[in-house]
């Protein structure tokens, strides 16, 4: 009755996957500010699995925490350095 | 015991225990159509992904993470064809948006007063 | 099958068209802008690429554009008609001021895009394949070849001038 089709369970592998390359990445990344891209990464790959699950005002809540907490780790980076 | 199938199907009616929105009658599971764009999306997704990490200029990743960007708002627009779908897409892109704005300004020395 | 992808292929063109024409008129390849989308345009000018297709491409990554609004656009028709479009559309604009940009490029590209995409599912095309036309759309300009991208768009602006 709640079964998943094969094309959705792809997606779902999918989103994981991004979700995992984005945090290797962000824990091998050299530069600051590809880190913080990586971090952007991992949340736009959780964003399909939470919708997925029915949770549509956890995600946009969410999508608003994560960007504002990229934005305080960026007031710590020294202005054009790095 | 409430449903003897649980008994019958064993681990299928077990996931279908834990499959997620689709099993209330509140909103429509996508239809086929949306499902095939739902995958081209992701593997879009997973092509910029990959572009990113290959690239070697930071500030040339950030075109790539827009692109990147546009393929999950799609995939949460078409998960969910309900109102709130466009809330949570609309939310996603423009605080996507919103970051990697603040990412090259502060690369490019903050924003001149 | 084919049928679908030759489908997918219209709303490709169609939201191309549409997203680098509004984009044009506002004139989004023209210097100035934030300070983000210059340092991207500087850095596509270094691999080869065109200096005003470099800001174009900045600008859309700094704010969101025409190709914004009709992604959101599309959203909104697929999810609830017309007036889906039109919510899309005001959270295009708000989202054109959180990001400090003065210009109305996304909000008149997210008005006039829900109408094309309420007349493409009159004709037969369904609303999801205008959000993956416009996917595949702004992977061709941002996700391909950068150099290749702005000079395509310089020649554009260029023609525009």
């Amino acid at each position: 009755m709640g079964r998943r089709g094969g094309g959705m369970n792809t997606l779902l592998l999918i989103f994981c996957a991004i979700a995992l390359i984005g945090g290797l990445y962000a824990g091998f990344a050299r530069d600051p500010y590809a880190k913080l891209i990586a971090i952007g990464i991992i949340a736009g790959g959780v964003m399909p699995l939470i919708i997925a699950r029915g949770y549509v005002d956890v995600a946009a809540a969410l999508a608003l925490i994560i960007p504002l907490s990229t934005i305080f780790v960026l007031q710590l980076c020294k202005k054009g350095a790095a | 015991m409430e449903d003897s199938e649980m008994s019958i199907d064993g681990t299928e009616d077990l996931l279908g225990l834990i499959s997620g929105p689709f099993s209330s009658s509140y909103i429509s599971p996508p239809s086929e159509s949306a499902e095939l764009a739902a995958l081209m999306c992701g593997l879009i997704a997973l092509y910029a992904v990959i572009r990113i990490i290959l690239e070697q200029d930071v500030m040339r990743k950030l075109p790539f993470l827009n692109v990147f960007s546009f393929a999950v708002s799609g995939i949460m627009a078409l998960l969910i064809p309900h109102p709130l779908g466009i809330i949570a897409a609309a939310t996603y892109f423009i605080g996507s948006t919103f970051e990697s704005n603040a990412i090259a300004s502060t690369w490019a020395g903050g924003v001149e007063e | 099958m084919i049928s679908s992808f030759l489908q997918i292929a219209f709303a490709a063109i169609c939201c191309w068209v549409l997203f680098i024409t509004i984009d044009m008129i506002w004139a989004l390849p023209r210097e100035g802008g934030v300070v983000g989308a210059k340092a991207i345009a500087a850095a596509v000018e270094k691999t080869g690429g065109d200096l005003r297709g470099g800001t174009m491409m900045g600008n859309i990554v700094s704010s969101p554009d025409a190709s914004a609004g009709t992604l959101l656009a599309a959203c909104g028709v697929y999810c609830f008609g017309i007036p889906g479009g039109l919510i899309a559309t005001v959270l295009v604009y708000i989202g054109n001021r959180i990001c400090y940009d003065p210009g109305y490029a996304g909000t008149t590209g997210c008005f006039l895009a829900t109408f094309m995409v309420y007349l493409g599912t009159q004709i037969g095309i369904p609303a999801e394949f205008f959000i993956i036309g416009m996917v595949i759309a702004i992977l061709t300009i941002q996700g391909i070849s950068h150099r290749h991208s702005s000079r395509l768009l310089g020649a554009i602006w260029r023609i525009r001038r």
